[in-house]
């Protein structure tokens, strides 16, 4: 079980800490100015989090990624049951129920989930002997992500369910699938979201046609994907009305935010107006006025970045963006790297995860995508998904220790 | 279907190429956003947090002419709700229940006075102090609810000056469109009445404006140093010729009587010393929001407390103007100071109908100063005939009736001077007979005055001829200490020669010093009184009566005029009424003790056998 120190990607552990050391900064500064003692220890609290999961962390990368392979499928029926469980005896917070509670610890279940998911997923493509665009070999995955997705689903938890959509994308296509071929997968919800309008409906299925014709991926599919996006693109309308109201409201005001200032809109109209008034330098550690006299909502956890944006301005996004950067360099060196079949799906899968819920967390407050509740990995406040997300470093970095390792 | 499968190298290059461009995607957002759009997100952020405050004035105080308080103000709290940080479900109807308005008065409320969404709008005046209590500890609970120190109108209630004073309230979107003021927005407070509308613009003042630091739950953390603040500037002081004792007095006097008015001028110079409208409303009220019921009962009231009665109230002056008939006749040459008329027996005949005098025993014949001290009917209907309605209408105009008065107060009555074209108009041509000129010489009829018309004219009598413009203000002094006087100013001079004036002052003499002067029992050996009763018929229930005092007759200082609504008989009711106010008057000059006059002077409560 040992390692060589000198095998370890330390340039990719420091980025690691870096941004979390910057996030407990931000956390100190966003609740600097808080009503509660409670409220302004959060970066203390961090702190802790910080070395429970950096201990984690140096456990995981002890740990030969061939022990997870044997043991995916165990982990996965495990946290499927904590996720069921989380249902009857879970603590409801803003209207979602997602966590349990044991004494002053939150744990969600559905970071959990994500790394069983992972290995799951790892395993079965990493083994299967199934062509990579056959019917069963996409049955088998999808059934894999449906039923963790489905009880999260009921939480409610839109933006975690689509983590798990993502980390399946991102796997079947570093096991191999066209990226055309995803697009055809995923072309129901383009299908979906141009039917808002006929025009842009139309435009859609031409580009559709043009993709069918030189990805040529067989009658069968061809039919049934031309009838999925016309059946789709017709019950639009129906499914809109099947949305909780939450969710509804969420990409109305995505789609128009001045249309309720004081409901999510509001929400990132302040983000954008802290990360706006930041400038290139920033207005200084402690001294945004959107954090400190509470305009900016969640500042430590949703809206951390505008906070980064408000005090350090384009200065302090661009070190953000370019650790985030490296991090997922190292990751595709990485995967491309390794010898071992689920080490390589493993760190790919890690990255897709990392990188979707930044992608989600930075769009929410840039206002380019809609709230979604997603945190920025390693920087926003979080016991449980600094956990997760020092854990998936691990994966990357025993990984990349084990190299040669089939 | 192995042509969908990738090699290594390609996954590698896609990889890439998409973490290439997804980071050139979000640096174009961080670009846009922190470079492009910074000056107007800078701007944005700054309104977030800085709230612009409007100072308001100070509001000038009025004072009587010994600077006695009249009109002044006292701290009150005003709750306002910033429309930009209401929280729906939460902010108004949190606040209805606090402040016990409902939920649509707030919202009406709101659309109706909002200047910015940013900007606090006055919901409710005047709120208790335990009210503010509860905004303060709970300001959670209220968010974008904020309230402000003002100053609130304090009005002396003792005084019952509000036909002067008026009051103040919200300015109304009419109001808005006539004042041309760009100070003056929805919610500002204006004069409504009096004084207080007619200098509304020197009472005013002007509003500074302040900058003051809020964090997003609408806390107040205090003034933003970084901007400078514009102090408001106070309003104008105003000092009033009014009397504050004399005007007690006079109030107190109508106190026992269901209506009537009464005005005291100074004769040398139009000032106005006292006047009260009876029963008068409490100016304060329109302070802070009227309860709907209060503001039903003082409208509905059939004494009708909100009528100004010295300015707007129209009464037939009976015989107090059968100087102008007398005037007339004189300076017509239709009769000379001693010429008489058939004698009296108590009525006069004409054509088929037959005017009474009011005494039914009759009065003799008289000349022209006992006609006035006796107030003889029979000698003025034979004057009228004489006259005729126009000559007679002529003369009225000539002392100032059917014309305003142009005090320097808002909302005054012409009266009615009726003359021939009137009577076509009203009858029909021809339609109507001479004999209504006979009405007109005793001061009935269509003839209608109001109670400061009939003032400035004893004005005049009692200024040998020359009247002055009744005014109110006597003195304006500005925030910077800059004073303006208001000067006394010759409104006309009644159409009588030296020689008529002085058979008209021997008549107003004789009417208090004569051994049958209608009002003799309020001669005494202190001060020197003349005047002239009146009843006025009213054809709605008892007579009005009228009484009209000149003191001290050597050189007149004071002119007293009372009505007093369904009373009776002028020398009855309104003379003793008015014999205390001139007595107050003069025993404060004189430096008479009153219970000295008390004892020595006429009761004030005699039966009526005279007028």
């Amino acid at each position: 079980m040992t390692i060589k120190y000198a095998s370890l990607d330390w340039k990719l552990i420091l980025a690691a800490v870096f941004l979390t050391l910057i996030g407990i900064v931000m956390i100190m500064s966003a609740q600097h100015n808080a009503s509660s003692e409670y409220q302004q220890n959060y970066y203390l609290r961090q702190l802790t989090w910080f070395a429970i999961a950096f201990f984690i962390f140096t456990i995981i990368i002890h740990i030969p990624p061939k022990l997870f392979d044997l043991l995916a499928y165990i982990i996965y029926g495990f946290s499927i049951l904590l996720l069921i469980l989380v249902l009857f005896v879970g603590t409801a917070k803003m209207g979602a129920l997602r966590w349990f509670s044991f004494g002053p610890i939150n744990f969600a279940p559905s970071d959990l989930a994500k790394i069983a998911l992972l290995f799951a997923l790892s395993r079965f493509l990493a083994y299967t002997k199934l062509p990579v665009a056959s019917k069963r070999r996409m049955a088998i995955s999808s059934f894999l992500v449906a039923l963790p997705v489905m009880l999260i689903l009921k939480q409610p938890d839109l933006g975690t369910s689509l983590v798990f959509l993502v980390m399946l994308f991102v796997l079947w296509f570093w096991s191999g699938l066209s990226p055309f071929y995803l697009l055809l997968i995923v072309s129901p919800i383009i299908s979906l979201i141009t039917a808002t309008h006929w025009l842009s409906w139309s435009i859609y299925f031409v580009l559709l046609f043009i993709l069918l014709i030189t990805v040529k991926p067989g009658l069968l599919f061809g039919v049934v994907t031309v009838i999925t996006n016309l059946a789709l693109g017709a019950v639009m309308p129906f499914l809109w009305n099947g949305l909780a109201t939450y969710q509804k409201l969420r990409i109305l005001t995505f789609l128009d935010p001045g249309r309720d200032p004081r409901g999510a809109g509001y929400q990132i109209i302040q983000s954008k107006i802290a990360i706006g008034s930041g400038g290139f330098f920033g207005k200084g550690l402690l001294n945004g006025s959107q954090t400190r006299l509470d305009f900016l909502p969640e500042p430590h956890t949703d809206f951390i970045f505008s906070v980064l944006g408000e005090e350090f301005g384009l200065f302090g996004a661009l070190i953000i963006l370019f650790l985030f950067g490296f991090i997922f360099y190292r990751a595709i060196r990485i995967a491309t790297h390794c010898r071992s079949k689920f080490s390589s799906l493993l760190v790919m899968g890690a990255a897709g995860i990392i990188m979707f819920q930044f992608i989600v967390n930075i769009g929410m407050t840039l206002g380019f995508m809609p709230v979604t509740g997603l945190p920025l990995p390693f920087v926003s406040y979080g016991g449980t998904s600094l956990v997760l997300f020092w854990s998936l470093i691990g994966f990357m970095v025993a990984a990349e220790a084990r190299w040669q390792e089939y | 279907m192995n042509q969908f499968k990738l090699s290594l190298e390609y996954r590698e290059k896609i990889s890439y190429i998409f973490l290439v461009l997804l980071f050139f995607a979000l640096l174009i957002g961080l670009f846009k956003l922190q470079i492009v759009e910074h000056a107007q997100l800078a701007k944005q952020s700054e309104n977030n947090r800085i709230r612009v405050v409007t100072i308001l004035p100070r509001r000038g105080i009025v004072t009587d002419r010994n600077g006695q308080t009249i009109i002044d103000n006292r701290p009150s709290y005003t709750v306002s709700i910033v429309y930009a940080e209401i929280v729906k479900g939460m902010t108004i109807e949190n606040l209805s229940e606090l402040i016990s308005l409902d939920t649509t008065q707030i919202r009406k409320r709101i659309k109706r006075n909002m200047v910015s969404r940013y900007q606090p709008t006055p919901i409710k005046r005047d709120i208790p102090f335990e009210i503010v209590a509860i905004l303060e500890e709970q300001y959670k609970k209220f968010p974008g609810v904020v309230y402000q120190m003002e100053r609130v109108r304090q009005y002396n209630r003792l005084l019952g000056a509000e036909t002067y004073t008026g009051y103040v309230g919200e300015v109304s979107e009419k109001e808005l469109e006539n004042i041309d003021s760009y100070e003056l927005h929805l919610g500002s407070i204006v004069g409504k009445k009096g004084i207080e509308k007619k200098y509304d613009e020197i009472l005013r003042g002007r509003e500074g404006t302040k900058y003051i630091e809020i964090t997003a739950s609408g806390q107040l953390l205090g003034e933003y140093a970084d901007k400078s603040k514009k102090p408001a500037e106070p309003g104008a002081n105003i000092t009033l010729s009014i009397d504050n004792d004399l005007q007690i007095v006079c109030t107190q006097a109508l106190d026992t009587f269901c209506c009537g008015a009464i005005v005291a001028m100074d004769p040398r110079n139009g000032e106005i010393l006292a006047m009260t409208s009876y029963p008068g409303y409490d100016a304060n009220i329109f302070s802070s929001v009227i309860p709907e019921s209060l503001w039903n009962e003082i409208r509905n009231d059939t004494t009708h407390p909100l009528l100004n009665r010295p300015l707007k109230g129209l009464y037939p002056p009976g015989s107090t103007v059968k100087f102008v008939g007398i005037g007339a006749g004189l300076e017509e040459g239709l009769i000379t100071p001693n010429s008489k008329f058939k004698p009296c027996l108590g009525g006069y005949q004409l054509g088929n109908r037959f005017f009474r005098c009011w005494k039914p025993s009759g009065h003799g014949s008289l000349n022209a100063a006992s006609t006035l001290e006796q107030s003889c009917d029979v000698y003025m209907y034979q004057l009228g005939l004489k006259l005729g309605i126009d000559k007679l209408s002529e003369y009225y105009r000539g002392c100032g009736f059917g014309i305003k008065t142009d005090v320097d107060l808002p909302q005054e009555s012409f009266g009615l001077n009726p003359n021939t074209t009137y009577y076509d108009k009203r009858y029909g041509k021809r339609k109507w007979t001479i004999g209504l000129v006979l009405n007109n010489s005793i001061g009935q009829g269509e003839l209608l005055v109001t109670p400061l018309q009939l003032a400035r004219f004893f004005c005049g009598i009692a200024n040998n001829g020359v009247v002055y413009k009744p005014h109110i203000v006597k003195k304006i002094k500005y925030y910077d200490q800059q004073e303006i006087i208001i000067k006394p100013e010759v409104a006309f001079t009644l159409p009588f020669s030296q020689s008529t004036m002085n058979v008209l002052y021997e008549g107003l003499t004789k009417v208090v010093q004569g051994e049958h002067g209608t009002a003799k029992r309020l001669k005494n050996k202190y001060y020197s009184v003349g005047g002239k009763t009146g009843t006025a018929e009213n054809p709605h229930g008892e007579n009005h009566s009228w009484f009209a005092a000149v003191a001290p007759l050597e050189n007149p200082e004071i002119i007293v005029v009372a009505i007093v609504e369904n009373a009776g008989h002028g020398s009855d009711v309104a003379a003793p009424l008015v014999g205390q106010i001139i007595r107050s008057y003069m025993s404060k000059k004189l430096e008479i003790l009153t219970s000295t006059l008390e004892s020595d002077t006429v009761k004030v409560v005699v039966s009526g056998d005279s007028l």
